[in-house]
């Protein structure tokens, strides 16, 4: 039976957090993908932009979320996974900025995400591919970046999970890091060996797939037991909106423009049993406030008819 | 490499003489042969399905005799016999992406058959051939599609013709997803596996960028697994949703083009890419009035030339015995950093005078002057965007070996672009 969770951002206030983990309970959920890339937002980094949440020490940043875990332990939630604030590595950033985001944020991110007691974390593979030349010659950046989390990882019984994602070519969203199934076990299997723990796995991102066409169920099955978080939500295929699953259509037939068929078969033949993750923290702005909970009801439902089709 | 100009959209087939005229005046040597012309994809999607007098009589004519089809095309191939236009490269027809006809996979193989027979009588060396996947399920399309090229490989054999597979995307409710062949690794099995059981190299690739793009696949990595099995290229450019074949460049937003030309460029310089480049620009030519068409055609034929000179860039450095540069900025820098060891350049000049006597990544940054003093088997290779002023500049002064260089496609990058002041220090 897998369990269904979602994100905490615009759920989870840090003024009161146990209220929004009590609203995901009562909507329908077990679990949460905490948001921690909300305390440091891709949008500023990449204008080389830094708040300063993550100079306080690691005992201050846990003091921080102690109420986030109680409040999460007292609404019945489990924290399964968490999103590690992203890009990791800015491109045209200064050497201080990716210093800062390297020496800085990814310790405590995994510092955190042990103090919540979440098992997996999330992180963006390097996008570098147009500068450096080639994909594997990216890969090895982000490598070099797993290396240093992953005898932190080990020590704190934490996977990290490297996500398919998408580059931007001319406003057509193209593969980015991590859209070869094929490759991403490789590596992952090259990693956990080395490290002799599963220090490393893969959260699969439907939206970003989507996005590039990837067929679902062949990557699925291609990653197998590597596959320990998801990130599920829904596109037109053209931009990365985070909407509800069987939003999109295309044609007359009023069809889902997503193959989810293909992602229930997929998860179905590796037996996927871990948890059902939304991420779609964009439908509760989109939606009035009043709504809410109706719309967390809907989603959680739709990871129970998913639940049940598996 | 071989620009191949597709026919599709310039070229109505029943009476070609204008547009052949006009593909050949426009500078173009070879044109492919677009077979799926006479059987269009919807016209075989409605075949039999609609009432006599509303169904393509051509398509009618095709499915009661297949053999039909070279009539069909007479009258192109004597045009392109009178314009001296080479037909190196055919397509054979194909079904619409979202079809629902699964009854059709015989015909189309008949009709394949009598393609690749066309071929021979022609001297038409390649024929592509997209898999069959209607009615097919996705475990099974390997095996079907296996038997079913192995059957038209005895035919292909007679006709010394190679058979092209070709990377598909499919279309799920109106969203296009990766399809037969478009994960590289799987197509290069393929083709291995085909010639293997053909018993000699019967079977190549073609590689369609409108495909890659759909599906916003990286086209260098894409390239660079398929390697010599690439044999020809359908260049084409499209948004990146809508399936369309438009003029390469043509396709931008916001000043940036949609279609991934830096990994396509990167791939195929690669693999040393030199088979068919297939310039496919139907919807393009079609919207143009046929009025412009001409033009069209001339500046479609300069992209080809384009993107041939900037795949075979590197061919252009091995010309010379020496090499000096001109430009003492970005594009030099890029140089230096791409070509820099392999092709190390006497030195290069530029007109700021502020620079002379520096060093500028490595080079002595000399006056324009200095080139005069060249000995003639040196190429002189203007690293600055304003080329045609430059390279006016550079006649004046006597010099005859004057080449372009370009940045735009560079292996890689620096992360960062200098400023003249930087340049300075």
């Amino acid at each position: 039976m897998n369990l269904i969770g979602t994100q905490t951002k615009n759920i989870v206030e840090d003024g009161n957090p146990e209220a929004g983990f009590r609203l995901m309970k009562q909507a329908g959920f077990s679990c949460a993908d905490f948001s921690l890339n909300s305390y440091l937002l891709n949008t500023s980094l990449y204008q080389f932009q830094l708040n300063d949440f993550f100079n306080r020490s690691v005992v201050e940043l846990e003091q921080f979320f102690t109420p986030h875990k109680k409040g999460a332990v007292s609404a019945g939630i489990r924290i399964n996974q968490m999103h590690m604030p992203y890009p990791a590595y800015v491109p045209k950033g200064s050497k201080e900025l990716n210093g800062y985001l390297w020496n800085e944020v990814a310790p405590k991110s995994m510092e955190i995400c042990a103090f919540l007691e979440c098992p997996y974390i999330v992180v963006h593979g390097f996008k570098l591919a147009r500068n450096l030349g080639s994909e594997q010659a990216e890969w090895e950046r982000t490598e070099q970046f797993l290396d240093m989390l992953a005898p932190m990882a080990k020590e704190m019984g934490i996977t990290v999970c490297i996500e398919n994602l998408y580059d931007n070519v001319g406003g057509h969203l193209i593969e980015g890091p991590c859209c070869d199934a094929k490759k991403a076990v490789e590596r992952i299997d090259r990693f956990n060996d080395r490290y002799h723990a599963e220090v490393v796995g893969f959260c699969f991102d439907t939206g970003h797939a989507n996005l590039v066409g990837l067929d679902f169920e062949t990557f699925l099955v291609t990653l197998g037991d590597r596959l320990k978080v998801l990130h599920i939500h829904d596109n037109d295929g053209v931009r990365d909106l985070h909407q509800i699953p069987f939003t999109f259509t295309k044609t007359r037939e009023n069809k889902a423009s997503t193959d989810w068929e293909g992602f229930i078969r997929g998860l179905k033949a590796i037996r996927y049993n871990r948890v059902l993750s939304f991420e779609t923290a964009p439908v509760l702005t989109a939606f009035p406030k009043e709504m809410q909970l109706q719309v967390l009801q809907l989603i959680s439902g739709i990871g129970k008819y998913f639940t049940a089709e598996l | 490499m071989q620009l191949i100009c597709s026919p599709s959209g310039s070229v109505d087939f029943r009476h070609p003489g204008q547009g052949i005229r006009d593909i050949r005046k426009a500078g173009f040597e070879a044109v492919s042969l677009d077979l799926f012309q006479c059987a269009s994809p919807w016209s075989l999607e409605t075949l039999g399905k609609q009432k006599k007098e509303t169904e393509d009589p051509w398509a009618a004519r095709l499915f009661q005799d297949p053999a039909d089809l070279k009539k069909q095309v007479s009258a192109l191939l004597f045009q392109c016999q009178s314009n001296t236009l080479q037909i190196p490269v055919a397509r054979a027809p194909y079904l619409p992406r979202d079809t629902r006809r699964t009854d059709l996979n015989t015909f189309l193989e008949q009709l394949t058959a009598y393609s690749i027979r066309l071929c021979g009588e022609i001297g038409c060396s390649s024929l592509v051939v997209p898999p069959l996947f209607s009615g097919i399920e996705k475990g099974l399309q390997w095996q079907e599609n296996h038997a079913y090229y192995l059957r038209l490989a005895g035919i292909a054999r007679e006709c010394h013709v190679t058979i092209l597979l070709e990377n598909q995307c499919m279309n799920y409710n109106g969203h296009f997803l990766r399809g037969i062949c478009s994960d590289a690794e799987e197509a290069a099995r393929w083709v291995d596996c085909l010639n293997k059981d053909a018993g000699e190299e019967r079977f190549g690739f073609c590689m369609d960028t409108g495909v890659c793009t759909l599906c916003g696949q990286d086209m260098h990595t894409f390239a660079g697994i398929l390697g010599q099995r690439v044999k020809a290229i359908r260049l084409r450019d499209c948004d990146g949703y809508q399936e369309n074949a438009l003029l390469p460049f043509t396709c931008a937003e916001q000043g940036q083009n949609r279609t991934d030309w830096l990994n396509l460029i990167r791939g195929l310089r690669e693999i040393e890419f030199d088979g068919g480049l297939i310039l496919d620009f139907a919807d393009t030519a079609a919207a143009f009035s046929p009025l412009l068409r001409p033009r069209l055609l001339s500046l479609a034929y300069a992209v080809a030339e384009y993107v041939k000179w900037q795949i075979e860039i590197e061919n252009l450095l091995k010309k010379y015995a020496t090499i000096a540069l001109f430009g003492a900025g970005n594009m030099c820098r890029n140089y230096m950093k791409c070509y820099g060891e392999t092709y190390p350049p006497l030195f290069t000049c530029d007109n700021n005078s502020a620079l002379w006597g520096t060093i500028f990544c490595g080079l002595e940054v000399k006056p324009p002057e200095a080139l005069k003093e060249l000995p003639e088997d040196c190429g002189v290779f203007i690293c600055n965007v304003y080329y045609r002023e430059i390279e006016k500049q550079l006649r004046e002064l006597g010099i005859q070996n004057i080449e372009y260089f370009n940045d735009e496609y560079m292996p890689s990058f620096h992360f960062d672009r200098i400023k003249r002041n930087d340049t300075l220090k």
